[in-house]
């Protein structure tokens, strides 16, 4: 790299130096910002940009509204969010130093009416005395009516960040899962010297780091490596690692999130850097990266100093001034102050004399000074201020000088436009302590650094307290071999390049005593000294109860600059030590991660899988209204035009069935082909009632009970062989069914040669019910297989072939309570048989019915379903307890003789009539007596499924009332308060439509 | 007397073979499939039979074997396995394995059941890492690598044919169309169209 020049000064971009930094200088682009046009280059950020040209001012403050510049050049950013881009694309805070500039970026400031310059709200400074820590608490407390027409709008109005967009976005968003044998996490001159020797050993390396360029602080700071600009070591490891197939750079990819088993989350953005994705391509991109060593090499933020006016524009970090200078080519300031503790701040008086900035005072709180400080002062010819502290930044969109308390109390003022300020580093441990890990205080480097670390996570670089470029390669190198030969390979020494020795020397200063002006711990929050001095005094002197009562540490920026500082001045407040205060630890992400990323492809219709049954397509032909069951899409009712409304629809279909014959979808109950010697044996432990006696070609209903006794789901079981069970479970139970099942075979009952396979989807399945089901059936079966009353009979089933041929099963089952068949054949034929069935139905009128009409005409034959199997019913609850074999082991049997599932108080199912016929029943209500007062106490059960019945003309019911079967004829009330109804209802028998169960059987 | 016949129909709704340099995505719909189960103790017999007949032993870890007579292979769970083969001159692998393996074990019919999806080229690695969450890398998962997982919350058993790579994907027959969209958003930036 270029040695930085001076500025042009003139014309567009004022502040971009004559060279240096790793900018394309050949290619001028524009952005707007605030409606302004303003040119910058590629490899710019917005900061750098804006810097370039001079803007200084980019937002007002949270609370206080007050004038905010840009503070860092990283992902720490406080201060300078903006909203990016417009429409369906503008996305509020985003950092304006992280944000890539392209040509056509627009961004707008944020938190100001009407103007950035102009801001109405910043007469919340003038009365800041009331918006102190805990004034959300203190107060708006009465009356409490008004917080939520008031008091919150109008906070919020006045305190709210940037605004989202109201459209949807129109980006897409991907996920994707990589493995590694080494993931390095940043790509420093640590992470690249770590991933450079884990590299060689063929190991598998995923390099991520959250910039677009690689290389860090090496860049930022212009240093020498083997003698040559840093700039060209990096892109020689670059090429070597780009080259190597066993590699995978992640650029623009913050790993947010440590998470078990060496699992990171990271999300890589994409696209961010254009004015819009390539074609296909995402927005972002979510990783899931699984390693089996991890080396952290996340570097260090630089932590401020809290003076008063800190937060003015033109405050910044030392370490992001060197960046803008060295990375950028952009002299942030004119005239500038550097104000340190340690010797590393130090440096950026050099930087910025080379780039022909006045530097016009270096102050060090530190009164003795080390060699390497004097040095740095006499060859910049700089004035040295020892053992002073800058007190205040003055000035008011932009500072404009400081105020300096020298080692003898004297007050300095100097004039200057830059304040470069450094309170020492703190490193970024955010993913050590993920996992519950506590970080541990440093009393040489005064920061916190890594407890114990995450199984196969190491460190390298800043993060571990090697601040000094020299022992982070020298770490780095060390921390990917060894990482590597953890992982089986063999390593050899990687040569760790030179870089000078450099000083780390420090000595703390968190705060300046007696500061000119409101002196800031969080910017993004707005918290200063007295917020925190206010909350000791307070109590809440605990670092959780500070970071909440102040709302410091929160937000998009997780206080990274604020943190160590606040809890340095809550022990210094307390007279205890800084691991004494303890420290919050963080919980993921890092940084921010959009909802779109997370969401990735499953949004909207895309949410969850859709499961679509074989008639599909010829229904959604006929206009069905579809419903969502579980996965699934069945048809709820078939509309036919002229019909108003979805109840004459379903009363049509119902007596259709009734009457003629209806066809419908029943492809989605679950299917389970069983098979096996023990197959039966099997079956009467799974099921409540007996099995034993079922013959080969006959069906029977078979309920499932849970260990406690409460009903799992029920379905048919069908024999088709000697060892050949076929068993249906309901459609919204078929998984839960299979894996207890499974569950059963292989824990419980491992003995038994039983094998069990799902066969769902592999028969297309329709349901033909009515009088004139059988006649129906006879134009398709062929004509070999007997299906009349004498050789077809009610709970029959047999294998058969349809159409000439084709393989089939017929079951004679009815849910309806018509004459009824189940007939399945292989799920490709299953769009052409019901359009084979509609069609050779025609003569009999016959109809297709969805799941609305066999809902209706099941609560009418008042056979139980989802809301009766609820998890909390027994078999005698539901009225099947006569069913319940008492000459067998089954599971469910013991517990569920348990006296509370054995009351005979216990709510028992029966139907319900509406007293007066035209009202409407719903289910939900409870049950009382006429003449009670409602209360849990009187409380006699609920209603669970309810049905306008065609066949009754008028409103049927079925719940569960207390001794139920014992009062048929009574009158109870439904109450529903919820939707204001109460209603009298006669308690009757459940079944309301042929209650002999003559029709079943022809 | 009714019609005589039933068509078979496509269970890809909304689909569009994809073809190009960087991946090519194909339905095989023309497949005879059956799972079957080692009846209890029988798993020996079992893998005689099946070496009688094709050739290949049984495998006994998540992996495919092709064997003679075009049938391969895949395990399906302890002494379960998946069999595919082409469905040419009207073969049925459930019919045929009931007359190979009689009572050694229980068979069936997956042939409607299951749809298998093939995806070749060299992103088609890229593409499933984006809803499978296996580690499929070249020294992790080769060819006749076999895996019981799920692709975007979408159950499948997944195995790898060839090197170039290429895998195929089986799934249930009703969740065609989600993992479609799927396929075809995670393929879309290696300049495939979407549907």
């Amino acid at each position: 790299m270029a040695t930085p020049g001076h500025r042009s000064g003139t014309g567009s971009q004022p502040n971009r130096l004559d060279r240096g930094g790793l900018i394309d200088r050949s290619r001028t682009i524009r952005f707007t910002f605030d409606g302004k046009t303003y040119t910058g280059h590629p490899g710019d950020t917005l900061a750098s940009a804006l810097l370039a040209n001079g803007v200084v001012l980019t937002g007002r403050s949270f609370k206080y509204h007050r004038p905010r510049g840009i503070l860092s050049a990283g992902s720490e950013e406080p201060n300078a969010l903006v909203e990016l881009r417009d429409g369906a694309r503008r996305e509020p805070n985003t950092k304006a130093t992280m944000a890539e500039l392209f040509d056509g970026l627009s961004a707008t400031s944020q938190n100001r009416w009407p103007s950035l310059e102009f801001d109405v709200m910043s007469i919340n400074s003038l009365l800041s005395p009331v918006f102190v820590a805990g004034f959300y608490y203190k107060t708006f407390m009465w009356p409490s009516a008004l917080w939520e027409k008031l008091y919150e709008p109008m906070i919020r109005r006045a305190a709210g960040l940037g605004r989202a967009s109201d459209d949807a976005d129109p980006d897409t968003y991907d996920k994707a899962t990589a493995f590694a044998d080494v993931l390095v996490i940043g790509a420093g001159s640590a992470g690249l010297m770590a991933a450079l020797s884990a590299a060689r050993t063929g190991a598998r390396v995923i390099l991520v780091d959250e910039n677009a360029a690689l290389g860090g602080r090496a860049i930022d700071d212009a240093a020498e490596i083997d003698g040559k600009p840093a700039a060209d070591w990096v892109r020689s490891v670059e090429t070597e690692l780009s080259q190597a197939k066993n590699v995978r750079i992640l650029r623009r990819t913050t790993a947010f999130g440590a998470y078990d088993g060496g699992t990171y989350g990271a999300v890589e953005r994409v696209s961010d850097h254009l004015p819009k994705a390539a074609e296909g391509a995402p927005r972002q991109r979510l990783w899931r990266l699984v390693a089996k060593q991890t080396v952290l090499a996340s570097g260090a933020t630089e932590r401020p100093i809290v003076f008063g006016g800190n937060d003015r524009p033109g405050v910044m970090l030392a370490g992001a001034v060197r960046t803008y200078l060295n990375r950028f080519g952009v002299a942030p300031g004119q005239r500038a102050v550097v104000f340190t503790n340690n010797d590393y701040g130090a440096t950026t008086v050099t930087a910025l004399k080379r780039a022909g900035v006045d530097v016009v005072a270096l102050v060090d709180s530190r009164p003795e000074l080390s060699e390497q400080v004097k040095r740095i002062a006499g060859e910049a010819g700089t004035k040295l201020i020892s053992g002073g502290v800058v007190t205040g930044a003055v000035g008011k969109k932009r500072v404009t000088g400081v105020t300096i308390q020298t080692r003898t109390d004297d007050e300095i003022k100097l004039e200057c436009d830059l304040v470069a300020v450094s309170g020492g580093w703190n490193p970024n441990i955010q993913l050590t302590t993920h996992q519950g890990s506590r970080p541990v205080w440093n009393d040489t480097l005064h920061c916190f650094l890594p407890g114990v670390l995450p199984h196969g996570m190491s460190l390298a670089g800043a993060v571990a307290g090697d601040l000094a470029l020299h022992k982070a390669l020298a770490g780095g190198a060390t921390a990917g071999a060894s990482a590597a030969t953890s992982t089986g390979r063999q390593a050899t020494p990687t040569a760790v390049p030179k870089a000078a020795e450099e000083s780390e020397a420090i000595t703390p200063l968190w705060r300046v005593k007696n500061p000119n002006g409101k002196a800031f711990v969080d910017q993004q929050n707005d918290v200063t000294a007295s917020d925190v001095e206010l909350a000791e005094r307070e109590g809440f002197r605990a670092v959780e109860h500070l970071k909440r009562y102040t709302t410091l540490g929160m937000a998009t920026d997780q206080g990274r600059t604020a943190n160590v500082n606040a809890l340095a001045i809550m022990a210094e407040i307390t007279g205890r030590s800084i691991p004494e205060t303890g420290i919050t630890v963080a919980r993921p992400p890092y940084t921010p991660v959009a909802l779109g990323a997370l969401a990735g492809h499953h949004r909207e219709k895309n949410f969850k899988p859709t499961r679509l049954p074989p008639s599909y397509r010829w229904a959604k032909e006929q206009g069905a209204v579809f419903v969502e069951t579980g996965l699934w899409l069945r048809p709820a009712y078939f509309p036919r035009p002229g019909e108003k409304d979805w109840l004459e629809t379903v009363k049509r279909e119902v007596t259709t069935v009734r009457s003629a014959v209806g066809i419908c979808d029943v492809s989605t109950l679950g299917k389970v082909d069983l098979q096996g010697a023990d197959a039966a044996a099997f079956l009467d432990k799974i099921y409540m009632n007996g099995l034993k006696t079922l013959g080969i070609g006959k069906a029977r209903y078979g309920g499932m009970l849970r260990e406690d006794g409460i009903f799992l789901d029920d379905g048919t079981v069908a024999r088709f062989g000697e060892n050949h069970y076929f068993i249906t479970t309901t459609t919204a139970n078929a998984v839960k069914a299979v894996q207890h099942m499974e569950y059963c075979h292989q824990w419980l009952f491992p003995e038994m040669d039983v094998q069990i396979v799902s066969a769902t989807e592999q028969w297309a399945q329709y349901a033909v019910a009515g009088p004139k089901s059988r006649e129906l059936l006879q134009k398709v079966v062929d004509p070999e297989f007997d299906i009349t009353d004498a050789g077809f009979n009610y709970l029959q089933v047999g294998e058969i072939t349809v159409c000439g041929g084709i393989k089939a099963r017929l079951y004679r089952l009815s849910f309806s309570g018509e004459r009824a068949y189940e007939i399945g054949v292989p799920a490709r034929y299953g769009d052409a048989l019901i359009r084979r069935l509609m069609e050779a139905g025609q003569e009999f009128g016959a109809c297709a019915y969805g799941t609305e009409a066999l809902g209706v005409m099941r609560i009418e034959k008042g056979h139980i379903s989802g809301p009766e199997l609820n998890g909390t019913t027994t078999p005698r609850d539901v009225g099947l307890g006569g069913m319940v074999s008492s000459k067998k082991d089954f599971i469910g049997h013991v517990l569920g003789k348990r006296p509370g599932l054995t009351d005979p108080d216990r709510p028992t199912l029966v139907g319900f009539r509406p007293v007066d016929r035209q009202a409407r029943l719903r289910s939900g209500a409870h049950f009382i007596a006429r003449d009670a007062v409602p209360s849990a106490s009187t409380d006699e059960g609920y209603m669970t499924s309810v049905a306008f019945s065609p066949s009754n003309g008028h409103w049927v019911g079925l719940g569960f009332l207390k001794r139920g079967p014992d009062r048929i004829g009574e009158i109870v009330r439904a109450y529903d308060p919820v939707r204001g109804g109460d209603t009298l209802v006669e308690v009757v028998s459940p079944v309301f439509v042929d209650p002999e169960g003559v029709r079943v059987r022809g | 007397m009714a019609k005589q016949g039933l068509t078979a129909t496509s269970a890809f709704l909304h689909w569009k073979p994809v073809a190009n340099s960087n991946l090519t995505v194909d339905a095989r719909e023309t497949l005879t499939m059956a799972s079957f189960a080692a009846a209890k103790g029988k798993k020996d017999e079992l893998n005689a039979a099946v070496r009688a007949a094709y050739g290949v032993d049984l495998p006994k870890t998540p992996s495919r074997v092709e064997g003679q007579q075009g049938v391969a292979f895949v395990w399906a769970g302890p002494e379960q396995w998946l069999a595919v083969a082409e469905r040419k001159d009207g073969r049925d692998l459930e019919t045929e394995f009931k007359k190979t393996f009689g009572p050694l074990a229980s068979v069936v019919d997956q042939s409607d059941g299951r749809v298998v999806v093939r995806i070749s080229g060299p992103r088609a690695r890229e593409v499933l890492a984006k809803g499978i969450p296996l580690d499929l890398h070249e020294t992790a998962f080769r060819p006749g690598s076999a895996a019981i997982t799920h692709a975007s919350h979408i159950g499948v058993i997944l195995w790898q044919i060839d090197d170039k790579p290429t895998y195929e994907v089986a799934l249930f027959r009703s969740y065609v169309d989600s993992f479609a969209h799927w396929l075809l958003d995670s393929a879309a930036e290696y300049g495939v169209a979407h549907a």
